[in-house]
């Protein structure tokens, strides 16, 4: 367990660096977990990527499956793994604040 | 006497111990030369890492019940209640600092199977409610939803058709298809959740390989999932209901032989342990991608044009499928035909260092920090070589390798044995 401090308040993350408390997520955890991942400055497609994982986990408490994110946004799976290059999961799922998937990742 | 809560620990032991685990108990000279094998005592330096002190932890329980002296003078003969210190202890060292890899058993001057008394102070631990929580979960999305990922069953064909049908672009035949429950297929095959859910990309190369190959085989929605994390959980019952969900799926479609997806554990899991764990034997044949890429290599059903993969790429040895499942040359035999600059680590094959990231400990991330830590001597070894490229038949060690790559800037791009395959194909 360890924390990120984010303006002056520090906020809990596991071990991989997601958030325990996912509800606490916003937009500005989202872009600092990018800059500690070395995703770096999120731009427009990021944020559609993001945004659809967000709202998918709300609804349905799970991550989208990549076929979903790819189908959302219009990004195909080439690019998706260039704008996040720890991946899906440990990349753009951490970053839109949902808590680690089981699983071997 | 133990503690009530404790007591299933101590049944649980009872039960496992055989002549083996009696045997390797009492064999430990403690002459250290596993330490200087394990990942977390080079790296840490603390004799608690020692593998033989791990052992000491299931020994000194051992004796404290087992043995005359152990039971009247415990402290003369190092024996230990097992109580809140020691059970916690067993959790820190046994789940948090082993990935059961094994080399500290190939190093053992006298032989003792090391990993294998780990996983039985976890069986203990399993009984006891005291599996690490990030472990537990992925095994009870496992044998809840039948995947360890949780995926829905919908969605999972979704996945399948979508990269079907890419796959028919990409190769402009409307039979490079991926079929699903095929009765009577020959060949079914499996996958390791991670990458319907995630990286969908090895499945397209294994399915392309197959259509090149001109093979009979099959998928099934309901029975895929290659891993079974009840072997890094230590909890055999659970790993019985797993690999069952296969051995029954193979019988229902009369499938001639089950392979095996990229999974270092999978490979283990299914062909060597499922079996002890169903208390029967297969009645069909069970084979990892690997070696059947092998055969499709040696009996001229693909061909490979090395020209295709021309970055310098070198091997990672998962544990379980190499050390400790006996998948050693075909790898390299596969690369060695698909890529013209292979270059190996140092050490490598049964000699190999873990990636840092078996054992379960991916999915731990209460251990994450010393993951990553452990998994320096990785990255050094494969800084070492100089390659672009590293090729592992695992994806749990794929998703270490990523975040070795991250940690320690290593600048490689990480594939399957499929991928790289796929990539030198000719058509």
């Amino acid at each position: 367990m360890g924390t990120i401090v984010l303006d002056g308040k520090e906020f809990e993350v596991d071990g991989d660096g997601f958030l325990t408390s996912p509800e606490i997520w916003n937009e500005e955890t989202a872009s600092l977990v990018a800059k500690e991942d070395g995703t770096g400055e999120l731009n427009e497609k990021h944020w559609a990527v993001i945004n659809c994982i967000r709202e998918y986990w709300l609804e349905k408490d799970m991550a989208p499956m990549v076929r979903i994110i790819c189908k959302t946004t219009g990004i195909r799976l080439k690019e998706l793994y260039e704008l996040f290059p720890m991946g899906p999961a440990k990349g753009a799922c951490k970053i839109a604040g949902l808590p680690k998937p089981d699983g071997c990742v | 006497m133990v503690e009530k809560k404790y007591q299933p620990a101590l049944d649980i032991f009872d039960k496992m111990l055989h002549g083996k685990l009696k045997t390797h108990l009492n064999s430990c000279v403690h002459c250290g030369l596993c330490g200087e094998s394990c990942l977390y005592y080079l790296t840490h330096k603390e004799d608690k890492y020692i593998p033989g002190k791990k052992v000491d932890l299931i020994s000194a329980i051992y004796r404290r019940y087992y043995t005359l002296l152990g039971k009247t003078v415990p402290k003369w003969v190092g024996a230990k209640d097992l109580n809140d210190e020691t059970v916690a202890e067993m959790v820190d060292l046994i789940y948090g600092a082993c990935t059961m890899c094994g080399r500290c058993s190939m190093h053992c001057s006298i032989g003792v199977d090391i990993a294998f008394l780990v996983r039985a102070g976890r069986s203990m631990l399993v009984e006891i409610n005291k599996v690490v929580p990030g472990l537990q979960s992925t095994v009870d999305a496992a044998l809840n939803t039948g995947n360890n990922m949780g995926i829905p069953r919908d969605e999972l064909i979704d996945t399948i058709e979508w990269i079907a049908e890419d796959l028919e672009m990409e190769l402009d035949d409307e039979k490079a298809t991926i079929p699903l429950d095929k009765k009577g297929a020959k060949v079914l095959y499996t996958l390791n959740p991670r990458e319907p859910k995630f990286f969908p990309l090895s499945i397209s190369a294994a399915a392309k390989i197959f259509y090149a190959a001109g093979e009979d085989w099959t998928l099934s929605p309901d029975a895929y999932d290659v891993t079974n994390y009840c072997y890094f959980s230590g909890d055999d019952k659970g790993g019985a209901v797993i690999t069952q969900r296969l051995v029954d799926k193979v019988a229902e479609l009369g499938c001639e032989t089950l392979v095996l997806a990229e999974c270092g554990h999978g490979f283990r899991g299914n062909r060597w342990e499922g079996p002890n764990y169903i208390n029967k034997s297969y009645p069909f044949n069970e084979i990892s991608i690997v070696e059947l890429i092998v055969e499709y290599i040696r009996e001229g059903r693909i061909k490979l044009d090395p020209a295709k993969n021309t970055k310098k790429v070198t091997i990672h040895d998962p544990c379980n499928m190499v050390r400790e499942g006996g998948v050693i040359e075909e790898q390299r035999f596969i690369l060695k035909q698909a890529v013209s600059d292979f270059v190996e680590m140092t050490p490598h094959g049964v000699n190999n260092f873990c990636c840092g990231g078996g054992g379960g400990q991916l999915a731990m991330s209460e251990y994450a920090e010393r993951r990553i830590k452990v998994g320096k001597i990785k990255a050094d070894q494969i800084r070492a070589t100089g390659a672009e490229i590293v090729v592992t038949p695992c994806h749990n060690c794929i998703d270490q390798l990523m975040e070795l790559n991250k940690e320690y800037k290593l600048n490689v791009e990480i594939k399957t044995i499929g991928e790289i395959v796929a990539d030198a194909i000719v058509i």
